[in-house]
């Protein structure tokens, strides 16, 4: 009863304290509005500049036809907010102006000079090619069963192809990207310049289609990548609440002398602890639920949290507490536990694979993400809310509360509740 | 004589090579308010909070209570029975008076009402107040009130009035004055001269560790505190001259005055009649020893206001 006295003070103390409130609860949620606004396209999606300068024109000086249907086509893709660079400027100097002082990603794709005659000579050979060859299948094919004087009208016609093809020039229209190699859109950006190129190739020869591609989810629902990032954020910040935030007002209420004025009384440690606990859960439920519901406001994410999360919840709740039970039994200041949870937390944050995606980290640090708490807090969430995966709650599930029991037996024997 | 509520027998602290407390003993008597005085780092803290059961002691014994504080099983009963108000007490500062009153309260099986505590110590008027909004006077009375509030038959004192202003050190002294009369045991400790004076029944005298000096201040005044003394502001030549022929050890200072050591009571009556004989116009004042010449006669040193030895 008396770790339900020092839950209700504790709790009630954090509610009335502003900067408790702010680093537990909103920033959290101001968070989860910029990485949501980032991922979920609402308010527009976001497209990628591009500076455009096409060299390719005609005597009087407008566009060529075929020059001018490529802008167009990368434009239609949605994706580029294209910027048109006068011919005759230099490209780089002309980037660099129009992107002011405060610089950004420059990127420019230079269509050069004869693109349209290049692209239409090209063209003709390939399709001169295509068709030399089809005839020469058809010839071989179809041999054993035609006349001399069939035989001799096709192999004319092979010849003249083969003539004709010979006196086509080998021309290839070409394009020049330019890219800067610390912006990390790069790879994107050029992935979709090729793209539209190699369309535009396939509709110039009047290639169509053979492959056909059909996307669907591997769940029921349509999760989009907002989805994912709720309950990764959710448990990311559980675990700084935990990990900082216990951190950091235990250590004060010890700098303070509260921790030595309880001990004086009959409360006893493991009282303490778990009250302390109890309260950093109710707050982490809380805050779950309202960045849960922030999701479905503001991002209309389609994640649903059951009992399991719940459960989930709360013990993932306890096992950051008892990290940071343990920390502010054995850190003595309040600069050194917010040093020693900064620097905890924040790696464990990038490494859980709770913004980042595990398959992207080199293998040694796919390795570390086994050993960190959050990756099976985090995955164990992923599951209740999103896969429903039985397996992935049962084993994640499983990890987390053991690691629960673990920590808050240590954070018991660290808390002092004597002096030396 | 009243009963022993705490015993102490040779105990000893040390921290690594340095020995806080150096083998002392004494004894505090049922419904006595027993100040434990001395500079900072003398060992006050460490003898009360190993007393507090919340540090252990490194040799002898004590008992508080009856119960052995370094026995775990009476760690539970001490606790019980005693309230603490700790140094540089402190408390959740988001709560309100009556809030932080009731924690501590709530942390035993019997107590009072924080309303009945909060009555007692005059704090009505702040009882809804946050604990951050209230002044150092005011904070120390609430400390004063989560001790009383577990109704604690000896109740602990760590420097109550450090740091504060003297109206607020008044109020405090008020305080803890009316817990004698409430029948409360109470263990002072302070670095304060005036306040082991005026509040204390007995003293003890800590220095490095020992006890010095240990009885009532009358006690320790007439064992160590020395002569009285008459001071004759500005006084005549010719009268400096009279009193040194008659009574001896006299002095007169640069401005003046005429300092006059007084044996005993008839002494003090003999040199008054000659002053009335001489119709003198001077202001004459008695000076009586304090604790404070008690500390300076044992320890050669006095104790700043900050608690640091001169």
């Amino acid at each position: 009863m008396r770790a339900i006295t020092v839950f209700k003070a504790v709790t009630k103390n954090w509610l009335r304290s502003r900067a408790g409130l702010f680093f537990s609860i909103m920033f959290p949620i101001l968070l989860l509005v910029v990485f949501g606004a980032i991922f979920s396209g609402v308010g527009g999606s976001s497209r990628y500049g591009l500076f455009v300068q096409n060299q390719d024109v005609t005597a009087e000086g407008s566009p060529t036809e075929l020059s001018s249907a490529f802008v167009t086509a990368l434009n239609s893709t949605g994706t580029f907010s294209l910027t048109e660079v006068p011919v005759g400027e230099n490209a780089t100097d002309y980037a660099r102006q129009q992107l002011g002082p405060l610089g950004g990603s420059m990127r420019i794709l230079i269509i050069s000079e004869g693109f349209q005659d290049d692209l239409i000579n090209g063209t003709m050979k390939v399709r001169v090619g295509i068709c030399f060859d089809t005839l020469n299948m058809s010839y071989q094919y179809f041999e054993p069963y035609m006349n001399d004087t069939q035989k001799s009208m096709l192999e004319d016609g092979l010849t003249q192809m083969q003539q004709l093809n010979s006196s086509l020039p080998d021309a290839y229209a070409s394009l020049t990207i330019m890219l800067d190699s610390a912006d990390q859109s790069a790879g994107v950006v050029q992935s979709i310049v090729a793209s539209v190129a190699n369309a535009f190739n396939y509709e110039l020869i009047g290639a169509g289609n053979v492959i056909t591609f059909t996307q669907t989810s591997v769940s029921n629902t349509q999760f989009r990548t907002i989805d994912f990032y709720i309950p990764g954020i959710t448990a990311a910040f559980i675990m700084t609440n935990g990990i900082i935030g216990l951190t950091s007002t235990n250590t004060e209420f010890k700098r303070r002398g509260i921790i030595k004025r309880l001990s004086l009384t009959p409360l006893t440690k493991m009282d303490w602890v778990v009250g302390c606990i109890l309260s950093q859960t109710l707050l982490n439920i809380i805050l779950s639920f309202i960045m849960i519901g922030v999701g479905w406001i503001v991002f209309n994410v389609r994640v649903i949290p059951d009992a399991l999360t719940i459960l989930l919840i709360f013990l993932g709740s306890v096992m950051f507490s008892g990290i940071g039970m343990i920390f502010s039994g054995v850190i003595k200041d309040i600069e050194a536990a917010n040093a020693i949870g900064n620097a905890v937390a924040f790696p464990m944050m990038f490494l859980s694979g709770t913004y980042f995606p595990l398959e992207i980290m080199p293998s040694y640090l796919q390795s570390v993400s086994k050993v960190l708490p959050l990756t099976y807090f985090s995955e164990g969430l992923k599951a209740t809310m999103i896969t429903k995966f039985a397996d992935g709650i049962v084993f994640n599930m499983a990890v987390v509360a053991v690691l629960a029991v673990v920590f808050i037996l240590i954070g018991v024997k660290v808390t002092r509740w004597r002096e030396k | 004589m009243a009963n022993g509520i705490i015993k102490v027998d040779s105990l000893v602290k040390e921290y690594d090579s340095l020995r806080a407390v150096d083998g002392i003993s004494f004894e505090v008597y049922e419904g006595e308010v027993f100040a434990f005085l001395g500079p900072n780092g003398a060992g006050k803290t460490t003898t009360v909070e190993i007393l507090e059961c919340i540090r252990p002691l490194t040799g002898g014994s004590a008992k508080v209570c009856g119960y052995d504080v370094s026995k775990e099983s009476d760690v539970k009963e001490i606790k019980k029975r005693i309230g603490v108000l700790p140094q540089d007490f402190n408390a959740l500062e988001k709560l309100s008076v009556k809030e932080n009153i009731s924690l501590i309260g709530d942390m035993y099986d019997k107590h009072l009402s924080a309303s009945e505590v909060i009555k007692l110590l005059d704090l009505e008027d702040k009882a809804n107040a946050k604990f951050d909004s209230l002044s150092g006077g005011l904070k120390q009375r609430v400390g004063v009130a989560a001790a009383l509030v577990s109704d604690p038959q000896l109740v602990f004192l760590d420097e109550p009035t450090t740091g504060l202003d003297p109206k607020a050190r008044r109020d405090v002294w008020a305080v803890i004055a009316n817990l004698k009369k409430l029948g409360k045991t109470v263990f002072l400790t302070t670095h304060y001269m005036e306040e082991a004076q005026v509040l204390a029944d007995r003293i003890a005298i800590i220095d490095r560790g020992k006890i010095v000096a240990l009885g009532s201040s009358q006690e320790l005044i007439s064992t160590y505190g020395g002569l009285k003394l008459l001071v004759i502001r500005k006084g005549p030549k010719d009268l400096a001259d009279t009193l040194q022929a008659k009574f001896g050890q006299v002095t007169v200072n640069k401005d003046g005055d005429i300092h006059v050591k007084v044996d005993d009571v008839d002494e003090l009556w003999r040199i008054m009649d000659i002053l009335t004989t001489m119709r003198l116009g001077s202001d004459v004042e008695l000076q009586t020893p304090t604790i404070e010449d008690v500390f300076l006669k044992i320890t050669g040193t006095r104790i700043t206001d900050e608690g640091d030895l001169t």
